[in-house]
């Protein structure tokens, strides 16, 4: 979340709000389509683009969760909710039904899919791009959030060498680990409330409030090409939002789940979901690097 | 026109509960900056050199009691509203960590134009051609938190320039640095002062580095201010070991199990990351002090922390005999400072190294704490805080000793009895590892000097010997 854009993928040369729209697009058509084609598209899109912009070996490191979460979902849910028509097992007094099971893995597909999209979009929506979308309205804001930005890594790195000192010197060596956290914590503090003081006094020696508005150096380069991939991406997230609809209306789980069909009307989600991958691969072969 | 002009002032801090009626830190005290030059404010530390800059900034200025009138450019700096000072008089703090505030280069840059509503094409082209100034576009896009120490301190040189004052006050703006980001951050210090005409004001205790660029001095001393030639004022701060018996001449034992060693240590911090130390051989012997010099980022610390056993080497065996009674000093005092008082500070570890009251007012009368030992450590200049975490590692009595760049921020007074308490553990038998910058107190000090290079020891040799055959380092 804190660091800096270190991917050159899809949507980096669009103004922030293009892939913002995209991304709050695509997770709300993703959390609330509940039906088993669209929940697999959105997690072939969501992986796909993982893949792409975030690299093989983070994807696979969070997958080795996310799955186990997802066979979690599908086995609770039957120990659960006891409906359905197709009886699968019979646990004792506990009938467990084939619709349960179907329920429970969608729904855990789904919960995967929404986490990797939101992987997806911290990997896109670097802070510095989203505070250019905050900084005119909310400078101020803008603001602290970008001290708070440095700070928590500078206290981090210091309470790695308060730890050390306290540490190596035998004679500071506290009696029990709880101890030692309280010693830590309160060098910590008192040494933050020091360095508080000094940077006040900096940001006053630097005009810190000598006028009411402050004024922003980013600039809003919202061009007319940004006009148009917005639009478009709105066109495509209302059609697909329309036809999942649909899909959704005629799917149920329970008491038993009709028949999946070969249908047009999954075309444009898929599009949609796989957009950043398209692009990203697209800039890929224009580099001459596809491996 | 005079940039800077202090007609006789007078400044006393306000009474507390410890101090019913405080001497006046600053009596009468009438100096005069010509608009162009680049003066230096020398004294040692605690002498009132930050307290004099500061009263050229009523923003930051400590409350107190103001005789008389400082003016710039002839204007009394109390009448400028805070937008005009800000645009006439900028000043650069001692710490690089703190006085830092936004979280990329570009914003840091940034801000004090935006704190003054300077309009976004004209910010955009100060903030271009600071850049431009410093070299810093390879950098304009980075995070702060992964600059170095002397990249943070040229980062918070150019902030202030972006603004363009005309008047630039800076207080020990290098006693954080090591010598080589010291020579870089004078470099573009001196080149604003020539090329782009602003009057430059430092006050510092070691003016040796600034001798050839200032054009004038001044002495601060018991509250008062006399100009002086430059040769003077670096005479007058300028480390002289009087007292220090030098090491080379006393006895050591010899023969003896090292205190401490290290053979064939490979160490990294990461899997990923290249390797600090490559199969370092290096033997630190019983009650001698050894010194370590080597470039920025040669691994002199990795090699104290892990004579400290608070990291492990990867290969390579490092046997540490003392590891029961061992202290070490790092290069940031604060990390070891939280007590309330330095009196209290200093008796914090008592319990568990045996010492006492008594021991604690010796070791602040001959460190020259006593005057604070009611003040809060963390109140004190960085120097003191030196002085005062060294103190408290002193206290237990350890039998080795690990220092970390132990000079940095000190005035010659303050490195003198540093040598001489360094010198008298040595007497007591203790050994003494220590890594520095400082090639005049090595010389002082201590009884071989390593050289670290490309992850090993490139020589060991007495000091003297080290220097006669030195090309680089100068006592």
């Amino acid at each position: 979340m804190l660091t800096m854009r270190d991917t050159h993928t899809a949507f980096d040369t669009c103004h922030p709000s293009v892939p913002a729209t995209y991304f709050a697009a695509i997770i709300l058509i993703a959390i609330f389509a509940m039906q088993p084609v669209c929940v697999c598209v959105s997690l072939a899109g969501g992986l796909a683009f993982s893949f792409a912009a975030r690299g093989w070996r983070r994807t696979l490191g969070g997958l080795r969760w996310q799955l186990p979460v997802v066979a979690l979902v599908a086995v609770a849910n039957p120990l659960f909710s006891a409906s359905g028509s197709t009886l699968a097992a019979q646990l004792g007094s506990v009938a467990i039904y084939q619709e349960s099971i179907a329920y429970g893995a969608c729904a855990g597909v789904l919960l995967v899919a929404t986490i990797l999209w939101f992987e997806d979009a911290a990997c896109v929506l670097t802070q510095d791009r989203l505070l250019q979308l905050g900084a005119r309205a909310l400078p101020t804001v803008t603001l602290v959030t970008s001290m708070a930005a440095q700070l928590v890594p500078q206290l981090m790195r210091r309470s790695q060498t308060v730890r050390t000192a306290t540490l190596a010197s035998t004679a500071a060596a506290p009696e029990g680990s709880r101890e030692r956290g309280i010693r830590v914590a309160d060098q910590l503090m008192s040494w933050s409330m020091e360095d508080s003081i000094e940077r006040s006094d900096a940001m006053r020696a630097r005009g810190w409030g000598a006028m009411d508005r402050r004024s922003c150096y980013l600039q809003d380069p919202f061009r007319t090409s940004d006009a148009l991939a917005l639009l478009g991406i709105a066109l495509l997230a209302a059609a697909s939002a329309l036809l999942v609809y649909v899909a959704c209306s005629q799917w149920h789980f329970y008491p038993t789940m009709p028949r999946l069909v070969a249908w047009w009307g999954y075309l444009p989600y898929a599009a949609l979901t796989l957009l950043p991958t398209v692009l990203d691969l697209a800039q890929r072969v224009r580099w001459g690097r596809l491996s | 026109m005079n940039a800077l002009e202090y007609a006789d002032v007078s400044f006393t801090y306000p009474a507390t509960d410890t101090e019913p009626s405080p001497s006046p830190v600053l009596e009468h005290v009438s100096l005069a900056v010509p608009e162009g030059a680049f003066a230096l404010i020398t004294g040692s530390t605690g002498s009132g050199k930050s307290t004099l800059l500061r009263l050229a900034k009523p923003e930051v200025a400590p409350t107190g009691t103001l005789g008389g009138n400082v003016l710039a450019f002839g204007r009394d700096v109390r009448t400028l509203s805070s937008v005009e000072s800000a645009q006439t008089v900028g000043l650069v703090f001692q710490s690089p960590d703190s006085q830092i505030v936004c979280d990329t280069v570009w914003h840091e840059m940034a801000f004090g134009l935006e704190n003054l509503g300077t309009p976004v094409p004209e910010m955009r082209r100060r903030v271009a051609e600071t850049c431009m100034f410093f070299g810093m576009e390879p950098w304009f896009r980075r995070q702060t938190a992964n600059l170095s120490g002397g990249q943070r301190q040229m980062l918070a040189l150019a902030a202030t320039l972006a603004m363009r004052p005309r008047l630039l006050l800076l207080d020990e703006p290098t006693s954080m640095l090591d010598p080589v980001a010291e020579k870089d951050f004078l470099a573009m210090l001196f080149r604003a002062n020539r090329e782009l005409g602003v009057t430059v004001v430092v006050a510092t205790h070691a003016p040796e580095p600034m001798r050839d660029v200032a054009t004038c001095a001044f002495r601060v001393e018991d509250g008062h201010v006399r100009e002086l030639s430059l040769g003077e004022a670096v005479d007058a701060c300028a480390f002289r070991p009087d007292g220090v018996v030098s090491a080379s001449e006393g006895v050591a034992a010899s023969g003896s199990k090292p205190a401490l060693s290290f053979r064939d240590t490979w160490f990294r911090y990461s899997r990923d990351a290249d390797w600090v130390l490559r199969g370092l051989d290096l033997e630190v012997p019983e009650g001698e002090v050894t010194a370590l010099v080597g470039g920025n980022g040669s691994g002199k610390t990795t090699l104290l922390q892990l004579a400290c056993g608070t990291l492990a080497a990867q290969r390579g065996r490092v046997s540490r005999p003392h590891a029961a009674s061992q202290a070490y000093l790092l290069q940031s005092p604060r990390a070891i400072l939280s007590a309330q008082t330095v009196r209290e500070e200093l008796l914090l570890w008592s319990n568990g190294a045996g010492y006492g009251e008594a021991e604690v007012a010796e070791m602040m009368e001959r460190l020259g704490l006593e005057g604070v030992a009611a003040r809060n450590p963390l109140d004190l200049s960085g120097g003191q805080q030196q002085l005062v975490a060294f103190a408290k590692v002193l206290l237990t009595r350890p039998d080795l000793l690990v220092l970390d760049e132990p000079t940095k921020g000190l005035d010659a007074v303050a490195c003198t009895k540093l040598a001489r308490l360094v010198q008298e553990l040595r007497e007591e038998g203790r050994s003494v590892l220590l890594a520095t910058h400082d090639l005049a107190f090595v010389s002082a000090v201590a009884d071989s000097v390593s050289l670290l290079f490309d992850g090993g020891v490139t020589c060991t040799e007495r000091p003297d010997e080290f220097l006669a055959g030195s090309w680089l380092y100068h006592a």
